[in-house]
């Protein structure tokens, strides 16, 4: 009792709460397996999806790159809640004295780790498959693009998924919700990853994207913190 | 000169067309409004006939 | 028995008349602005008749806007109060606002075709904005409904703040995404208009807004009454 009177009792909340995704996850690794297996099926369809016998397609790199990540993302963000749902645990938790915004943290958190690990694979492979020429050098670039992104993702992600949740076609709406609100960042994330590999090689295009999934996330943040309270309201 | 003016009243038609459709189906609404009126006028004036009717008055 | 107060009470609560003023205002208005952009306006030098179309199309643009803003002001109003009226309001707006967005997107469609020969063009920034728009709200209904009714009308305010956030979002990435490819401004008809054009989009702005007002008030009429029946029809089944 003695350390833990120190840290305020969100804290070990959200902790709490992101250890039991992550412990659930670890061990089934449904999601995040389905995740990545869904990814590389994806850039494999890309490829030949375009039609064409172009066998170089680096100036796509960033398109196909971030399309990809869009619809895996819907599919992670689609298992945000399952868990609870399965197991009939989210009643138990609405009725605990959590503050919604915390549980929101947890699971934009959680999600923020599965589209990390999903990317940890796709960013090489989309070199690998498509990009002729240099690529490596700028790994580090689309990787700071995809940990931004991924905040973004998240954070409208789980609002989404909060309103699906109570939906009745649940896997139908979520998409129908969440990808134009995706929009702007595959936009942003596909620019900028252009802007380094197979583009102008622009840095300042790099940095007007960034900027603006910074502002996006920020506002999305906002938005979250204003209604999720209402979404779980009863 | 006409063939920029064709798409010009194409749009302009256009818009008139749809806020004009929008009109109609607000139209449609006030119509099912107007026949949910009579239905209920109907089930006043039963409901008067039947307390008119001799049976079960109070004496 | 009642009938004067009641006849009070419905005028007050149904607010016909207010639907019958602006109808009237925004009929005058869009015949005056239609006449005066096809038969008044200047013609433009560069673009010739096909620039006419901008006058409504711009004008139906920002109200749509407008639209979509008053759905989120009045879900915010419905979360925070939980009054129906708000929520009326916020369903109308976001309808009305998709009507125009259409309207957009149509509109935007002939101006390519006249300009550029083809019915669509990712390089138009409005063109591309509204279609977002557009896949945005049409989610609304979606949501609204496939949620039960304990739920619908509380998502649907939360939906209405959320889209308003998206769209400058959406206007913003697209119009960055085309500033680096495209830095020829598509849009025609900028703040550098000639007064004698101006006034005309003036006019226009101002009647489509009142459009705007008058197709508002004329469906919220239509629900109160809805509503008002439905009551009714509940009191006389059980009576």
């Amino acid at each position: 009792m003695s350390t833990a009177v120190n840290r305020p009792r969100w804290t070990r909340q959200l902790a709490g709460l992101i250890r039991k995704d992550l412990r659930l996850e670890l061990r089934t690794k449904e999601t995040v397996v389905a995740m990545v297996l869904f990814a590389i099926v994806t850039l494999t369809i890309m490829q030949f999806g375009f039609g064409t016998r172009d066998d170089d397609l680096t100036r796509f790199t960033g398109g196909l790159m971030w399309v990809t990540l869009a619809f895996t993302a819907v599919l992670g963000v689609g298992r945000s809640y399952v868990a609870e749902r399965e197991q009939r645990v989210l009643d138990g938790i609405l009725v605990s004295p959590v503050p919604r915004i915390v549980l929101l943290a947890a699971k934009a958190i959680a999600i923020v780790i599965y589209m990390t690990i999903t990317e940890l694979v796709v960013i090489p492979v989309v070199g690998i498959f498509f990009v002729k020429g240099p690529y490596w050098d700028s790994i580090g670039w689309i990787a700071l693009v995809a940990l931004i992104a991924n905040v973004c993702i998240a954070l409208s992600g789980t609002l989404f998924s909060g309103l699906a949740l109570f939906t009745r076609a649940r896997d139908l709406i979520l998409p129908v919700l969440f990808l134009p609100a995706l929009v702007p960042v595959i936009i942003a994330g596909a620019g900028a990853t252009h802007a380094v590999v197979g583009g102008p090689h622009d840095m300042s295009e790099y940095r007007g994207y960034c900027l603006f999934l910074v502002g996006y996330a920020i506002l999305f943040l906002l938005v979250c913190i204003a209604t999720y309270d209402a979404v779980f309201d009863d | 000169m006409t063939g920029g003016n064709q798409y010009v009243v194409a749009a302009y038609a256009v818009i008139w067309f749809l806020v004009l459709a929008y009109v109609v189906m607000l139209g449609a609404r006030t119509a099912r409004v107007g026949r949910q009126v009579e239905a209920i006028t109907r089930m006043l004036d039963r409901k008067a006939a039947e307390s008119d009717t001799p049976e079960g008055d109070d004496g | 028995m009642p009938s004067s107060t009641t006849d009070h009470a419905s005028r007050r609560v149904i607010g016909a008349r207010a639907a019958l003023i602006w109808g009237v205002i925004a009929t005058v208005l869009v015949t005056v602005a239609s006449v005066g952009v096809f038969l008044v306006a200047p013609e433009d030098a560069d673009q010739g008749a096909i620039q006419r179309i901008f006058y409504f199309h711009v004008a139906i643009a920002l109200v749509s806007l407008v639209a979509f803003a008053v759905a989120c002001v009045a879900g915010i109003l419905f979360l925070r109060t939980r009054k129906l009226r708000w929520d009326d309001v916020s369903v109308t707006a976001v309808r009305i606002g998709i009507l125009f967005s259409v309207l957009v997107i149509i509109t935007g469609s002939i101006w390519a075709k006249a300009s550029w020969g083809t019915w669509w063009v990712w390089a138009d920034p409005r063109l591309v904005t509204y279609l977002i728009v557009v896949l945005i709200y049409a989610a609304y209904f979606v949501l609204r409904s496939s949620v039960d009714d304990d739920r619908r009308l509380r998502f649907s305010a939360i939906y209405a703040v959320v889209g308003f956030v998206s769209v400058p979002l959406s206007f913003y990435s697209v119009r960055v995404a085309q500033s680096f490819v495209h830095p020829v401004v598509f849009t025609s008809g900028g703040a550098n208009m000639p007064n004698s054009m101006l006034i005309w989009f003036l006019i226009s702005l101002a009647a489509m807004l009142a459009l705007f007002i008058a197709l508002l008030e004329v469906e919220l009429v239509g629900r109160r009454t809805e509503r008002a029946l439905r009551a009714l029809t509940l009191r006389l089944e059980s009576s």
